[in-house]
This record gives structure tokens, sequence and C-alpha cells, in this order.
């Protein structure tokens, strides 16, 4: 019994991170119709900014020493800014351009920063203490469940909370809700298509810090590609839930981690090699089932 | 106020347009008649910035309309109501109101006009809300001119308003539109496929086939509908028919 909630608390702190990246390409997805693979990468981003630029195998923190009040918005506005950048010098470009040639940019736009990476900080991947002290459990009765895993689910949450309070309840909120709903007519009524799509790319560069950050401090590891994995459960969790609906994204990024900590704990010891296979097995299945996700949305008809 | 002269329009190798002008003066109901796939809708959508014309010019109040960029179009008091409908079906009927608003600096306008815009649409405040999806197919219309009027615009282009919905509900969306021009002093330029609803009400009608216009008159000249009736059929001499002969020869 113990063993279970232990692994429910173990997935749903991993879904968090899932579902929190989910929603970073969901959000661009349903705005821009961008499949963005340099989402990973944002991440991948986040936490190299916080160390001191070396190619040193132990990391040495920078930025992460600083108080957390004064370290998160640095980190995030070192995101967003990157974000905001590959927005302007590559996707604007190709606003005409269709949704393959945009994925296509953005597998450009991943292969520039993880190589800009390599180049100022080495290939080699790096030890990072982020947050050392976090990792001391908290006792729920016979339940041990490390702090991290708690401060990781509760800032999700928090964040979902603050996204949602934004979309419904602000103009901008509402603006990008009708822009990704059906784009040229927000234009028809005067809703700025650059400005709301360079939001998109901010709040995403936002969720993409936020999980940068709760995954630097439960790995201690850095490595150029460390964001792809990531991204890929990302792309997987936006699928399962339905391209283009955010609720979708975090329920396909809960259900995602869901089935990978389960496969972990309870396949046999000699197959749990192949846990990832066995999880995207899981997700044909629901795609077979549900061809268009758990949530249907309009973004997948075609327009004209 | 609004001046086309010889507009051409390709989608890849479709020629949507291959040539129109037409102008509509302050005050005007103007109409568009043709059937479909004649380039009614890539007009109006030309006109709001949707799609860039590759020849030709569209002059609003003399000044150029700078082609593909429908929001600042919107800006300058053109608004489209498109084929269709276009609700936005997640967002509440208030939401998709509200949309229309955030261009505007005149808060204390914004608020008065809301009142005044739903004080004309009642059955919209009954379903203030609801998600604009669930409205039927008549209050989505009505959502999408009311949501038009909210960008206060000067020139109101409405793609083909009685597109499915039933006789009755056409008759009231007319009716809205005429008593919105009165209370607004709006212009007017309208698409229909058909001709017996709006020869009552427009000043002035274009027949357009083919990417071509066919006819242009007075509606008061055309009240028998022959003349009509032989420009949208494509009966007798065709103006575009010579000049797309030579150009597909060339």
């Amino acid at each position: 019994m113990i063993g279970l909630l232990q692994n429910l608390v173990d997935a749903a702190s991993l879904g968090s991170l899932y579902a929190l990246a989910a929603l970073g390409v969901g959000l661009l997805f349903g705005i821009l119709r961008l499949v963005n693979f340099a989402h990973g990468d944002f991440i991948s981003i986040g936490a190299y900014a916080l160390i001191v630029p070396s190619f040193e195998v132990t990391a040495q923190l920078f930025i992460g020493t600083w108080n957390w009040t004064l370290m998160i918005p640095t980190v995030t506005l070192i995101v967003v800014i990157v974000a905001l950048i590959s927005d302007a010098l590559v996707f604007r470009p190709l606003r005409r351009a269709s949704a393959p040639t945009l994925m296509i940019a953005s597998f450009a736009v991943s292969y520039v920063i993880q190589n800009g990476i390599l180049m100022i900080y080495g290939a080699r991947p790096k030890a990072a203490n982020l947050w050392a002290g976090l990792d001391t459990p908290i006792m729920f009765g016979e339940l041990r469940v490390p702090l991290l895993q708690i401060i990781t689910i509760v800032a999700t949450l928090v964040l979902m909370g603050a996204l949602t309070l934004f979309l419904k309840r602000t103009s901008y909120g509402v603006m990008m809700r009708a822009a990704a709903e059906d784009f040229r007519m927000a234009q028809y009524l005067g809703v700025r298509g650059d400005f709301v799509i360079g939001l998109a790319f901010a709040i995403s560069g936002m969720l993409a810090t936020a999980v940068s950050l709760l995954y630097l401090s439960q790995t201690g590891t850095l490595s150029p590609t460390m964001g792809v994995p990531l991204a890929l459960f990302a792309f997987v969790a936006t699928v399962i839930g339905g391209m283009g609906s955010l609720v979708g994204a975090v329920v396909g990024g809960f259900l995602v981690g869901f089935v990978v900590i389960m496969l972990q704990a309870y396949l046999p010891e000699e197959l749990r090699a192949f846990r990832d296979a066995f999880a995207f097995t899981f997700v044909i299945l629901i795609l077979l089932i549900r061809p268009a996700g758990i949530i249907r949305t309009r973004a997948l008809v075609e327009r004209v | 106020m609004l001046d086309i002269n010889d507009i051409h329009v390709s989608y890849g190798r479709l020629r949507a347009l291959k040539g129109i002008s037409l102008s509509v003066r302050q005050g005007e109901i103007v109409c568009l008649i043709g059937p479909n796939g004649a380039g009614k809708s890539t007009t109006l959508a030309a006109i709001a910035g949707g799609v860039a014309p590759h020849r030709g010019t569209i002059m609003l109040d003399g000044a150029p309309l700078a082609s593909g960029r429908p929001e600042q179009i919107a800006r300058l008091g053109v608004s489209l109501v498109p084929e269709g409908r276009h609700v936005f079906g997640t967002l509440t009927v208030a939401e998709n109101l509200r949309v229309a608003t955030y261009m505007r600096r005149d808060r204390a306008a914004v608020a008065a006009d809301y009142e005044r815009v739903l004080a004309l649409f009642p059955r919209l405040k009954e379903r203030i809300g609801s998600p604009g999806g669930r409205l039927s197919g008549g209050e989505q219309q009505m959502l999408v001119i009311a949501r038009a009027l909210l960008t206060r615009p000067r020139l109101l282009l409405v793609d083909e308003p009685s597109l499915g919905l039933a006789p009755k509900i056409v008759d009231q969306v007319y009716e809205i539109l005429l008593t919105a021009r009165q209370s607004e002093g709006l212009t007017l330029l309208i698409n229909e496929q058909s001709s017996h609803r709006i020869l009552k009400h427009a000043d002035r009608i274009y027949v357009i086939r083919n990417g071509h216009i066919q006819l242009h008159d007075l509606a008061a000249n055309l009240q028998d509908g022959e003349a009509i009736k032989r420009a949208y059929f494509g009966f007798g001499e065709e103006p575009g028919a010579a000049a797309d002969a030579e150009e597909e020869a060339a």
C-alpha cells in the first residue's frame, strides 16, 4: 500500500514536469500551429544559465547561487529572451509558412541552441547541485516524500492556476484564446498577431524555465541535450491530450508521467530497460481509441 | 470612401480576382452578387487585409490600405463579418464581444457601445455567459455582427449574411443591419448569392462572376432582375471573356 502511494507521488511529480513542458508546447501549437521541437532546448538554456560558462565537469553555479527571489526572475528573463529572439529571427519571417515548415524550422532552432551550448559549455554532462537542501524527506506516516517532489507538484499547480487566471480573466488572455481558436478572425477584430504570438513565446519560455529548475534540482546533471527527452514526452502528452487543448496537454502530461512511473515500478526486472517502448505502445493504444486525443478541439480542423 | 482599382488576387495557380474595380460612397449600401466561387469573399477579404492583391490598389478615404495587415485595417474602421460566422466557440458571448473592443482606446465609449449593441440583440444578452459554440446558427450570425459593430466600424463588410439561415432569421439579420446603419452611420458592402432580398435594400449592385465585374448599376434600375440574371449566368457578352482568352493564349 505504501509502495503504491509512493509510486503515485512519484507519478504526480514526474507528471508535473511533463505537464508543464506540454503546456509550453501546446500554447505555441494553439496560437501558431507550430510544433516547437526547440522547447526542450529552451529548458536546457534555463539550466545552463545557472552555471559559470566553462568546460569543467563539475559545474560551478553562478546565478544558481543567488537567492531564489532574484535567481528565478533572472533565469526566466534569459529563457524568455531566447524564446522571443527565436521568434523574431526564425518564426516571424515564416508567418505564412505551413505547419510542417514551421516544425522543420524549430528543428533548426533546436540544433543551433544545442550547438551553442556545446561551444560555450562543452559536450560532457556536468554535475550541478541546485537547492541541495530540498531532498530532505518529509514523513507522512510511513510515506517518505522528498520536499522537492512536493515543491514540484505545488509549483506546477500554482503555475497552472496562474495561467488559467491569465487566460480567463485578463484581456491579453482572452485575446490569446481568441487567436488560438481563429487567428485570422482575431486579426480582423484588431488583435495584433505578432504581439499575441510574442506573448505565447514568452509564456512558453516561462514554463520552460520552471521545468529547467525543477528538473535540474531533481537530477543534478546538465547536458546539451538534456531537454530533448522532456520535450519528446511533452509532445507525446500534447498529442494524446488533444493537440491545441491546454487542458488536454496537462491531462496528457500527468497521464504520461503516471504510465512511465507505473511501468518502472511494476514491469518485471528484465523488461524495465524497455520501459519507454511500453510507454509509447500505450500512447499508440490511446491514439487508436481516440485519434484526435483525449480532448478534441477545433485546432486540427483545416481552416480556409 | 472606398475605391478599389483593378485588383488581382491568386491562390497559388488559381486566379480568384482578375481585375476587380468598385467603389463605395459614404453612407451607401452596396451589394456584390455572384455565384459560388465568383470572387465575392476574396474581394471582401482583400479589402479587410486577409489576402494581398498582387496587382491593383485599394484606397480608403484616398489613402492606400496596406495589404496583408488586417489588424491595421480594423483600426481604420473597416470591419469584416466573414462567411461561415467564425464565432470563437470556446469563448463566451461576452468574451467574443470583448475581443472586438481591445484595440479601442476610448474605454468610456466602449462601455456605452457595449450596452447599446446588446440592446440591439436581446437574444445575445440572454446568452451572454454561454460559449459561442453552443449558440444556434442564427444567434451566431447575430453575435458576429454585434462583435463587428463593437469595433466601431465606418465601413462594414458582410459576407453572405443569409448563408445557411432560415428565411425568417435572414429577415431579422437584415433588419438589424439596417437599424445599425441608421444608428451608427454605417456604410455597408454586402455579398449575397441571390438578389431577391438585397434588391429592396441596396443602393447599388455589382454582379461578379469568374473574377470579373459583369454588371454594375443602381439597384433602382435592376428591379426586374433580368439584367442581373443575364450577368449572373453569363448569357450575352462577358466583359472579362475576351481578356481571359487573350491571357490564356499568351
